[in-house]
């Protein structure tokens, strides 16, 4: 049986007055992974942003839906706690916070959600070292401050292994492989593809076809001004790639 | 009842040379008045040292029948000096050989505090020291001998109750002969608004000695100043760390006199704010020899109708060759109606010098509280996080580890 985990319906977004997402379309269930494909500029990044409640962002009309819960009037950390997660195209460096101790924050701030005791630091390290070491996350980058001074790779790796930790029901992966030579790559996408399973879904964000052909995607969308405007299966992504995407974009005008 | 008039009588007022010298604090004070906006020194706090008009000096002896000792918290384990209500708590101490405590008045009579009494400052500049000079009696000397490493830290504890309007003027004098070490912890405990709490401690540092200074302001609603007044001797080492909790008025003033080469001296400080009341941490830090150094770092959190004030001076005389002198102030300024003032000044009169300030001011990181958000963590408590980085960094000068954890505990939630 299809179950719905997202749903967007006729959504429209600003950002500084100027509208970017314009009345879009999305339904993503579970088990299924869809790659969102556009040239740059075209608003992906700021749908990535809109579905985990960044502020800044203004919603114009329509709705979210996630597992039938009305996303919009979530906090961010009530979505990420319900299971949203993005791997984000920028992560963000926080000094003085060790990344250990800010993920252990992450992961008792959601068992404390799902109604679960919370993990001491024995056990808590138990379970890290477990999925770390899968990504090829050492002890020593774990003692380091959050994304101080990382490289590309090491950081998404770390998201990545933030995603293995909190095991969401839908990851946004934003440009997940830009910046990652083969071997980084082929980490990331097999920490992907170990997590995904039949209950959980998958967006894939991506310029390149690089990332969509470690990870099979079911959907793949073109994203151009604020909507989608081609749905196809995953050959829509090789055609993207030998024809560019201005070919769809001209056609759609 | 006006702090110049209040007509009371001392201990050692039949001494000739300290009746002269109260007269003279008198005088000073007289002259420069409480401080106004035009206290350049105070032009960012004199409006919070608020009403002195009700002030009243207490004379009668110390009687609490131990009452005070009873309820007060310990920082960590340590030699304990107790003053209630101003006055000293007890006179005897338990301490080891080559470390001597004396109650300030009997060192007046046996005239031992005489080298070292108002000698490291000039009143004029600094009113309410003035003013605890003119009131001088309660307060303690403290000596370690020549060689002598305390074992353990010395805890002052300043604590009252019942003390409405109570006015006190606590004078300490610390000394530490060539190659001493001690560690000396004054703890604030103080919750009564209508008092004002005026301490004095005046630190002689000989050649190749080493203190450690933490001052730790607990939160409450009083107006506490003092004025740390330090001469230090060749190779000698001062450190000092101040923790300002909420308070209607915290000021701790360092004057630090590096007299003679290879002097070194450290003031490090936090403070936070959340709701009202003003810290201000100012230093005056004189080079006056050649080769010595001194390093500053003072991080605040202010939010509420709070202030934080830093004013950090550091003068580099004409001979003081080869010397350093770094001073950093940050603070997170977290809502429109508090307030912020940082106030640098170096006086740099030698060429061969290496001299550094800096100050930020500035909200949380909007993309920090977003990334911690969107991994589930709560707003609160992703600016909790995010303060006790910001502050860690001086957090991790104080070398003592339980001083440490006593303030990890005491960290104020966001």
């Amino acid at each position: 049986m299809v179950k719905p985990i997202l749903e967007i319906k006729n959504l429209s977004a600003k950002v500084a007055d100027k509208e970017i997402i314009k009345n879009m379309n999305l339904t993503i269930n579970a088990g299924e992974v869809h790659a969102l494909m556009g040239p740059n500029g075209a608003g992906k990044s700021t749908l990535s942003y809109v579905l985990t409640g960044k502020p800044g962002y203004e919603i114009t009309g329509g709705e979210i839906l996630f597992n039938g819960l009305d996303l919009l009037k979530m906090k961010p950390e009530e979505r990420a706690c319900a299971g949203i997660f993005l791997s984000m195209q920028y992560p963000v460096a926080i000094p003085g916070v060790a990344t250990n101790n800010f993920l252990k924050h992450a992961v008792n701030a959601k068992r404390k959600y799902d109604g679960l005791p919370e993990l001491d630091a024995a056990e808590f390290l138990k379970l890290l070292r477990t999925v770390a070491k899968d990504l090829d996350i050492g002890a020593e980058m774990l003692k380091r401050e959050i994304n101080v001074g990382f490289s590309g790779g090491e950081k998404k790796r770390m998201e990545i292994l933030q995603m293995s930790l909190l095991q969401p029901k839908l990851a946004i992966l934003d440009e997940a492989d830009s910046g990652l030579d083969i071997d980084a790559l082929k980490i990331v996408a097999d920490g992907v593809n170990k997590w995904h399973n039949n209950d959980n879904a998958l967006l894939i964000i991506t310029h390149h076809q690089d990332l969509l052909s470690r990870i099979q995607p079911d959907v793949v969308h073109i994203y151009a001004d604020g909507h989608i405007i081609k749905s196809g299966d995953k050959n829509l992504a090789v055609e993207l790639e030998k024809s560019g995407y201005k070919t769809f974009v001209d056609a759609k005008e | 009842m006006k702090l110049t008039e209040q007509n009371i009588t001392l201990w050692g007022d039949d001494i000739p040379w300290l009746a002269g010298l109260r007269e003279k604090g008198l005088r000073a004070f007289a002259a420069s008045g409480l401080p106004t906006a035009k206290t350049e020194a105070w032009k960012y706090s004199f409006g919070a040292v608020g009403n002195t008009e009700n002030l009243r000096i207490d004379t009668t002896p110390h009687e609490c029948n131990g009452h005070c000792h009873q309820q007060e918290e310990k920082p960590v384990s340590a030699y304990c000096i107790d003053f209630c209500n101003g006055k000293l708590h007890g006179e005897h101490f338990d301490l080891p050989r080559g470390v001597s405590v004396k109650p300030l008045v009997e060192t007046i009579y046996d005239g031992d505090i005489k080298p070292y009494l108002n000698k490291s400052f000039a009143m004029e500049k600094f009113p309410f020291a003035a003013l605890n000079t003119a009131y001088l009696e309660q307060g303690i000397m403290l000596v370690v001998e020549r060689d002598i490493a305390l074992d353990k830290p010395i805890v002052i504890r300043y604590h009252q109750h019942n003390s409405q309007n109570l006015f006190c003027n606590i004078r300490n004098v610390i000394v530490l002969e060539a190659k001493a070490k001690a560690e000396i912890i004054e703890y604030v405990d103080i919750d009564e608004d209508t008092c004002l709490h005026n301490v004095v401690n005046e630190i002689f540092l000989a050649a190749d000695s080493t203190l450690k200074h933490y001052k730790l302001q607990k939160e409450g609603k009083a107006r506490c100043v003092s004025l740390n007044s330090v001469q230090q001797r060749s190779n000698s080492n001062y450190k000092c760390f101040v923790k300002h909790n909420e308070c209607a008025l915290a000021r701790h003033e360092s004057y630090i006199n590096m007299l003679q080469e290879g002097a070194y001296a450290e003031v490090n400080g936090v403070y936070q704010l959340v709701n009202n009341g003003v810290s201000d941490i100012t230093t005056n830090i004189l080079h006056l020899a050649p080769h010595t150094t001194s390093n500053q770092l003072v991080k605040g959190v202010i939010d509420g109708k709070a202030k934080g004030v830093f004013q950090g001076q550091i003068h580099i005389a004409p001979d003081a060759q080869q010397t350093e002198g770094h001073q950093l102030h940050r603070a997170l300024l977290l809502s429109d109606e508090g307030e912020v003032d940082c106030k640098p000044e170096l006086e740099i009169f030698a060429d061969d010098v290496k001299c550094s300030h800096g100050a930020t001011c500035g909200d949380l990181d909007k993309e920090q509280l977003f990334y911690m958000q969107s991994r589930g963590i709560c707003l609160e408590n992703a600016r909790r996080i995010l303060i006790e980085a910001y502050l860690q960094e001086v957090l991790n000068k104080i070398d003592n580890s339980e001083v440490a954890g006593w303030l990890a505990d005491n960290m104020k939630n966001f």
